[in-house]
C-alpha cells in the first residue's frame, strides 16, 4: 500500500486579530494528507476564513495580531517562510472574483502571467503552465479579453487559473461560489473537481453544503474558532447535534433521517442522491426496486 | 470595458515602434523648440508631430486634445497680445481693444510649444498600449511596484466610478435626491462618500492579499511574457533624436558665442 504523505499540518494553532479581544482560532489541529479534498463547514465567526488564511500564511503575516502553534505546509512554517516561495506550495481563491484581478494587466492571458513573472519563470515555461492552465479551466477561448469584461464565474475560474498555473501542491478556496449565479457556481464546482482528481490536494469553504458532501473526502466542522469534527462527510451529516453548530444537514440526509434510511452497519444516513439511492437498494426498500 | 486609456489600436508603423523611443522622441519635440525658441523651428517640430500622426493613422483623435487646449492658448493670446508688459507696437484694432505685435508673437511662441507637447505626447499615448509602455519602463529599472501603481490606475479607477454609479442607483432608489440644484448633489454626495470609500478600502486590502498571493513582494527578478520590443531601428531612432538635441544645442551655443 502507498505511503501517505501529510501535505498540512496544523498544531495547536490560535489566533486573535489586531484590536480584538476573542481568539478566532482556539487551538486547531489536523492532518490533511495529500490529494484529499477536505469542505470546511460552519456558521459565521467560526474561524474557517481564519484557518484558510493562516494556510497561506496572511496570518500572521499580513494580518499580524496574536499567533501561537504551527501551520506547516510540505515542510515549510506558514508563519515565517516568505509569502512568496510559500506561493508555490500554497495558493487561494478569494470569495470576490472581481478583487482578484490585478488591474494592471489587459487580457486574461497576461493576467494568468502575473503571478509566474513575479515567480521569475522564463518565458516558454510561462506559455506551457498558461496554455494548460486556461484550457483545464475551459476558458482558454477568453485569452484576449480584458480581465474585467468576463462575468462573475468566468473571472473566479480565470483567478483559479492564475493560482493553478504557479502549480501549488494545495489550493484553498475561501467561499468561491458566494458571489455568483447557479450557473457561475457550477462552472468553480466542475473545475475544481477536475483538479481534485487529478491529485491536487483541495481545502473549500464553502455554504453550499450539498456540494461538499458530493465532493468532499472528508469535512472540517468548525465552531467558535475550535474543531468539532473532522470525518468523512457521512458522519459529521449524520451529527444528531449538527444544527446546534450553526449548519443544516443535505437535503438527503434529511430525508433519510425522516425516513429512517440508514447504513445497517454503520448507523450513518446517506448523504448525497447516489448515496440515498445505493442505500434503498442495500436496504431492498421498495423505492430500490 | 471601461478603460482610462487613449491607445488606439491601429496597423502602423509608429505602433510598431517601441515606447522608449518615442519617449526619446518627446525629449526631443519638447527640448529643440526650448533651445531653439524661434517660430520656425517650433513649426517644423510641429509638422514632423503632425506627420507622424497622420502615419499613425491617429490623426483625427489628437484634434479634440488640441480643441481643449485650444481653449486655454485663446485666452492667452487674447492677454498677451493685449497687456503684456513690453507691448509697443500696435498690429491691429478690434473695436476698442488694441492688440499688440510683442504680445501677439510671445502668444504665439508660447502657444507653439503647448501644442508640440501635445503632439509629441499624443504620439505616445495613442500609439502605444499603457501596459505595454509601462513594461518598458520596468525593463529599464522602474520599480515594478510602481510600474504596478500606474498600469492599475487605469483600469481600476473606471471599475470604482461604476461603483460609485451602482451605489448612487441603490440610494436614489430609496428616494434620495441626487440631481439639481448645487445643494441638493452636495447634500447627496456625503452619504455617497462612505460606501464609496468603504468599498474601495476592503477591496484594495482583498486585492493587496490577492497580490501577495501571486508573489507580488518576490525577491526572485522578475521576468516577462511579453517579449521585449526590439526593432533594429531603435536605437538607431534613439541616437538620431539624440543627435539632433545635441545639434540644436551646438546651434545655440554657436549663435551665443557669434
Amino acid at each position: 500500500m502507498a505511503e501517505i504523505k501529510i501535505m498540512v499540518t496544523v498544531d495547536n494553532l490560535k489566533y486573535r486579530y489586531p484590536l480584538t479581544e476573542e481568539l478566532a482560532l482556539k487551538g486547531v489541529s489536523l492532518e490533511i494528507a495529500s490529494g484529499e479534498f477536505i469542505g470546511v463547514i460552519g456558521p459565521n465567526m467560526a474561524g474557517k476564513s481564519t484557518l484558510c488564511q493562516a494556510l497561506v500564511g496572511l496570518v500572521p503575516q499580513f494580518y499580524h495580531g496574536a499567533y501561537g502553534g504551527r501551520v506547516i505546509i510540505d515542510g515549510l512554517d506558514a508563519a515565517h517562510i516568505e509569502l512568496s516561495k510559500l506561493a508555490s506550495k500554497v495558493g487561494i481563491v478569494f470569495q470576490n472574483p472581481f478583487t482578484q484581478v490585478t488591474g494592471a494587466k489587459m487580457t486574461v492571458y497576461d493576467e494568468v502571467a502575473f503571478g509566474l513573472e513575479n515567480m521569475g519563470l522564463a518565458r516558454t515555461e510561462m506559455i506551457r503552465r498558461i496554455d494548460e492552465a486556461l484550457t483545464m479551466l475551459d476558458i482558454y477561448e477568453f485569452r484576449s479579453h480584458n480581465p474585467f469584461d468576463l462575468s462573475g464565474g468566468q473571472m473566479q475560474r480565470m483567478a483559479i487559473a492564475s493560482i493553478i498555473a504557479m502549480r501549488p501542491q494545495v489550493i484553498i478556496f475561501d467561499e468561491p461560489t458566494s458571489q455568483l449565479d447557479p450557473q457561475g457556481s457550477e462552472e468553480v464546482f466542475k473545475a475544481v473537481r477536475s483538479l481534485s482528481r487529478q491529485g491536487m490536494t483541495i481545502i473549500m469553504v464553502e455554504h453550499k453544503i450539498e456540494k461538499i458532501a458530493k465532493y468532499a473526502d472528508r469535512v472540517l466542522l468548525l465552531h467558535q474558532g475550535r474543531v468539532v469534527d473532522f470525518d468523512r462527510p457521512q458522519k459529521v451529516f449524520s451529527r444528531p447535534d449538527l444544527e446546534n453548530y450553526g449548519v443544516t444537514a443535505p437535503v438527503f440526509t434529511n430525508i433519510c433521517k425522516g425516513l429512517n434510511i440508514t447504513d445497517k452497519t454503520s448507523g450513518l444516513y446517506p448523504v448525497t442522491l447516489d448515496d440515498t439511492y445505493r442505500q434503498l437498494r442495500a436496504n431492498n426498500s421498495e423505492f430500490g426496486k | 470595458m471601461n478603460s482610462m486609456s487613449l491607445y488606439q489600436p491601429r496597423q502602423s508603423l509608429i505602433h510598431r515602434i517601441d515606447p522608449i523611443s518615442k519617449i526619446f522622441y518627446i525629449l526631443a519635440a519638447v527640448a529643440v523648440p526650448f533651445i531653439l525658441p524661434t517660430v520656425t523651428v517650433a513649426v517644423i517640430c510641429l509638422l514632423v508631430s503632425a506627420v507622424i500622426l497622420l502615419l499613425a493613422k491617429v490623426f483625427r483623435k489628437v484634434i479634440p486634445l488640441v480643441g481643449f487646449s485650444m481653449v486655454i492658448l485663446l485666452s492667452v493670446v487674447v492677454i498677451q497680445g493685449l497687456f503684456m508688459a513690453e507691448n509697443k507696437i500696435p498690429l491691429f484694432r478690434l473695436g476698442p481693444l488694441i492688440f499688440y505685435q510683442e504680445g501677439l508673437s510671445f502668444a504665439l511662441g508660447l502657444s507653439l510649444r503647448v501644442l508640440n507637447i501635445i503632439s509629441a505626447f499624443a504620439i505616445l499615448v495613442l500609439t502605444t498600449k499603457p501596459s505595454d509602455l509601462i513594461e518598458s519602463l520596468v525593463r529599464k529599472g522602474l520599480s515594478p511596484k510602481i510600474g504596478y501603481v500606474l498600469s492599475s490606475v487605469l483600469q481600476i479607477i473606471p471599475q470604482m466610478t461604476a461603483t460609485m454609479g451602482t451605489i448612487m442607483d441603490a440610494q436614489r432608489s430609496r428616494g434620495m435626491e441626487t440631481e439639481g440644484k448645487l445643494a441638493v448633489r452636495l447634500k447627496a454626495f456625503f452619504p455617497l462618500i462612505g460606501p464609496v470609500v468603504m468599498n474601495s478600502l476592503i477591496n484594495t486590502r482583498e486585492r493587496a492579499m490577492a497580490l501577495e498571493v501571486r508573489g507580488f513582494n518576490s525577491p526572485v527578478p522578475k521576468t516577462f511574457l511579453n517579449q521585449e520590443f526590439k526593432s533594429a531601428y531603435s536605437k538607431i531612432i534613439q541616437w538620431t533624436l539624440i543627435l539632433i538635441i545635441i545639434m540644436a544645442l551646438v546651434w545655440r551655443i554657436l549663435g551665443w558665442l557669434k
